[in-house]
């Protein structure tokens, strides 16, 4: 039916993700072109690095929508758990090591996750509103009872986490690059979620679910346990991404990551993941973060002022999103 | 290369599974497959099932018949589980057995429900296979995938049914396939997990003629197999044609069984519906022979072309072909919903240009679409609104407010002239039957007073005494006047109804045939031959 489409459209409707690849070489090729900078391993270790905490939450964000759903209050967990944890640690342990407050924070991430999920479930309400709520909730609850001041004393072996290097060059104007180990977090992150999307019953039933749970309910996929376990999963990868924003930064802001969540959605979205639920995929999702990350950190290269960034993630949303549009409308 | 994938998926089966086989003959020496004993369903104190009895055996064919509402829906429930009865007991193999959904499964009862319940956005190969995983794993879903067995299951049931079993169709996504490739996937899946009885629920109401033959040679092969199947069926010729025996209920009672090739259609239909119906031509009137409708070259890029035709007031005309024929892009083309974009059309002799519904509305076409359910009724809107839907402009008061006393005026005269039988005109339309809501699209298009009146496949799902009275309906408007075209796959129907009948091939216009000089198996070859 669509071979009178053949060429480069027609693949890029059937494989959303390469389009969101054909912009990133794009945008990488005309930046490289302008300044030559781009290609440089600071450049790209910079940029890797600023991808992690994206990264993170794009994947949390990607299970909660093949299952259907959508959250919104995965920043608010993120910022939650990171300024909690920190002063918490620095106050009461500060000998306790960044493993166990890693646990920590994907433990807390889960349990809220678990709340959405529950909430979404028995409520039988839409989970952008519930998951607004809560992103209140939260947000309020940090602010109000946990504290508003910018802090700085870390512990050390969360500062240190955040020093740990894989790689490390140098370069032609004397300096050092550095490609921080925790970038490793995402990878983990990336293979564990491809394996149970792809591997497992669950990420199945997610899948299933997104795309029509009345026939998933009928087929005996359980509803419940689907919607919890993708919205657990999503703030345990929160809770992890707030203690990596941290170690990365060296301080703890209350203020950090709020609003943030635009740019994961459209991330994920320009990963090929349809807003209305069951599909997307990891590499998508992936090469999404790529692209906003490379549009928020390298325009400023090609001498275009950082007030356009917004106007370019605008633009290439609107263009991935009449592309796959073209996909469903067939 | 089948027989390789066969190989395959017999030896994959796990020790479980190979005794459940060996199990199998053992049962059916017991007696037959499964007995239904004195069954009685209440709801709410009234009876959709009083004493049914009914015997299943292994490897025969059942076609269960009735009016919409006669408990059909309620026995296969108690069947598959579902539901379960108020009195009354189940067998299977003898056996006397309280069926659950997962025991029904585990019993081999496997259900293709009319809306297939397949999941859009996975693939063939796991809509067809998971299922076996997920019941195994009894619901609990921390488990790897056995991606293997996945695909040998998949394999072996795609085989059965005749589709294919290479890897890339095993991984296209079942909202890619056309509706009857997506009917075959979910019957492969009810076969995929050794069903004795597949049970199919109106299976071929999607589908044209040439796929409906595909199908009948599955279950064909299913009964050599020794698997049981029961259809639920409006289509008496279809039933006719497949073969084996049937049941037929009426107000929740079994009132006749027995071997479908010794009793005629009428018969059949009586049994149904406790009266006798005419099943011959319903077209008597000739029509006044003054010009109504006049299509010129009409046009669609890579739907159809060269259409002509011209329709004479009071004239019912007919358009049939294969699915892709073409026939159902015309049909919305000349109501304005995928416009064409060549040749014109003139009505009562001025030309109309219809790019949207509402220049249709406008010109006085009126239209009750194919899928009743997805582009015709607000399922959860009251009658009376789903009726007086396309007036809505000429109800309101001078502040802009529905006006509901002549909104209920208008649907209350709508409802009785075509015997919409509603305990509440403003109940939700979902609650009505088949029939009844076919009759409420068929009201809705009749509010705009058209001139021209384009019905699409009206009686797709609809019961034999809904049909009927369906029929007598679109007679009595042609008979006042208006031009009628029946877009249809239902051959009797056009037969009945039509004055000429148009089949369509490849987007074009094949052969025009008159109703009443021809028979259906000479419509039949038409709309196959290939040019």
């Amino acid at each position: 039916m669509q071979t009178s489409m053949a060429g480069l459209s027609g693949w890029l409707i059937r494989h959303p993700p390469l389009f969101t690849l054909l912009l990133i070489v794009l945008v990488s090729l005309v930046i490289g072109a302008i300044s030559p900078q781009f290609w440089q391993m600071a450049n790209l270790f910079d940029m890797a690095r600023a991808s992690v905490v994206t990264g993170l939450f794009g994947l949390g964000f990607l299970v909660v929508l093949a299952a259907g759903g959508i959250d919104m209050s995965f920043t608010a967990i993120a910022a939650l758990l990171m300024y909690w944890l920190t002063t918490a640690t620095a106050a009461y342990a500060p000998w306790m090591p960044m493993g166990v407050v890693l646990a920590a924070a994907a433990v807390g991430g889960m349990l809220l996750g678990m709340c959405n999920g529950l909430l979404v479930h028995y409520l039988k309400a839409p989970a952008l509103i519930v998951t607004i709520g809560t992103q209140y909730v939260i947000r309020s609850f940090l602010l109000t009872f946990v504290g508003t001041e910018l802090f700085v004393n870390i512990p050390m072996s969360i500062e240190n986490f955040g020093k740990y290097e894989i790689w490390r060059v140098g370069t032609d104007n004397g300096s050092i690059a550095i490609l921080p180990a925790y970038v490793l977090v995402l990878v983990v992150a990336a293979i564990v979620t491809w394996w149970i999307l792809n591997r497992t019953l669950m990420g199945r039933a997610i899948f299933a679910i997104g795309g029509n749970s009345d026939i998933a309910e009928r087929l005996g996929y359980d509803i419940r346990k689907v919607q919890v376990f993708a919205f657990a999963y999503s703030g345990l990868l929160a809770g992890i991404a707030g203690m990596l924003h941290v170690s990365s930064n060296r301080l703890a802001n209350p203020f950090d990551l709020s609003g943030t969540e635009m740019g994961v959605i459209a991330a994920v979205v320009l990963g090929g993941a349809r807003i209305t639920g069951g599909s997307g995929t990891v590499a998508g999702t992936l090469l999404g973060v790529v692209l906003i990350t490379l549009v928020n950190n390298v325009l400023i290269l090609a001498g275009i002022p950082s007030t356009w960034q917004a106007f370019v993630v605008g633009c290439f949303i609107v263009l991935a999103g009449a592309l796959f549009a073209t996909r469903e409308k067939r | 290369m089948e027989p390789g994938y066969r190989a395959i998926g017999m030896n994959s089966q796990n020790p479980s599974r190979s005794e459940t086989v060996k199990a199998e003959p053992e049962a059916t020496a017991t007696g037959p497959f499964l007995e239904l004993r004195g069954i009685h369903k209440r709801f709410a104190g009234v009876y959709a099932l009083r004493g049914i009895d009914l015997t299943i055996e292994a490897g025969e064919i059942y076609h269960l018949m009735g009016e919409n509402g006669c408990g059909k829906s309620t026995l296969i429930k108690i069947i598959s589980g579902a539901l379960s009865p108020d009195e009354g007991s189940i067998l299977i193999g003898g056996r006397e057995v309280v069926l659950s959904p997962i025991g029904a499964l585990s019993a081999g009862v496997e259900t293709v429900y009319q809306d297939l319940s397949l999941l859009p956005n996975l693939s063939v190969a796991e809509n067809t296979a998971l299922s076996q995983q997920l019941v195994e794993s009894e619901g609990r879903l921390a488990r790897r995938i056995d991606r293997a067995r996945l695909m040998d299951t998949a394999v072996k049931a795609l085989a059965a049914v005749g589709l294919p079993t290479d890897a890339r169709f095993c991984a296209t996504a079942v909202e890619e396939l056309p509706i009857a490739t997506r009917q075959l996937v979910a019957i492969a899946r009810a076969i995929a997990t050794d069903a004795k009885l597949v049970i199919m629920d109106e299976p071929t109401s999607a589908l044209t003629r040439r796929e409906v033959e595909n199908l009948i040679g599955v279950v064909d092969r299913l009964r050599a197999g020794g698997v049981a199947v029961l259809f639920v069926s409006h289509k008496l010729d279809e039933s006719k044609s497949i073969g084996g025996r049937f049941i037929v209920m009426r107000d929740g009672a079994k009132v006749m069984e027995g071997n479908i090739a010794d009793h005629s259609k009428s018969e059949l239909s009586y049994w149904m519906t406790g009266k006798t119906l005419d099943v011959a031509r319903y077209r008597h009137a000739a029509h006044g022979g003054e010009p109504l409708l006049e299509v010129n070259r009409l046009g669609r890029t890579g739907a159809f072309k060269d259409v002509s035709f011209a329709l004479a007031r009071g004239e019912i005309i007919g358009i049939t072909g294969l699915l892709d024929s073409g026939r159902n892009e015309l049909a919305r083309a000349l109501v304005g919903v995928n416009p064409a974009d060549s040749g014109t059309i003139q009505l009562a002799g001025r030309p109309i240009t219809l790019r949207r519904p509402i220049d249709a509305i406008d010109a006085g076409i009126g239209y009750v679409p194919e899928d009743r359910l997805s582009e015709g009724l607000f399922l959860e809107k009251p009658v009376r609104s789903n009726i007086v839907a396309e007036v809505l402009g000429q109800l309101v008061d001078r502040f802009g407010k529905i006006d509901v006393g002549r909104s209920r005026t208008l649907a209350t005269k709508i409802a009785a002239d075509l015997q919409i039988v509603a305990a509440n005109l403003d109940n939700p339309v979902q609650s009505l039957s088949g029939g009844n809501q076919q009759r409420v699209l068929i009201g809705r298009g009749l509010t705009i007073d058209p001139k021209l009146f384009v019905l699409h496949g009206p009686t797709v799902g609809v019961d034999v005494g809904s049909k009927d009275t369906i029929f007598r309906i679109i007679q009595k408007l042609a008979g006042d006047g208006m031009g009628v075209i029946l877009v249809s796959d239902d051959m009797p129907e056009l037969l009945q109804n039509c004055d000429r009948i148009i089949v369509m091939r490849k987007g074009m216009i094949a052969e025009t045939f008159e109703a009443e000089n021809v028979d259906e198996d000479t419509l039949y070859h038409s709309l196959l031959l290939e040019r």
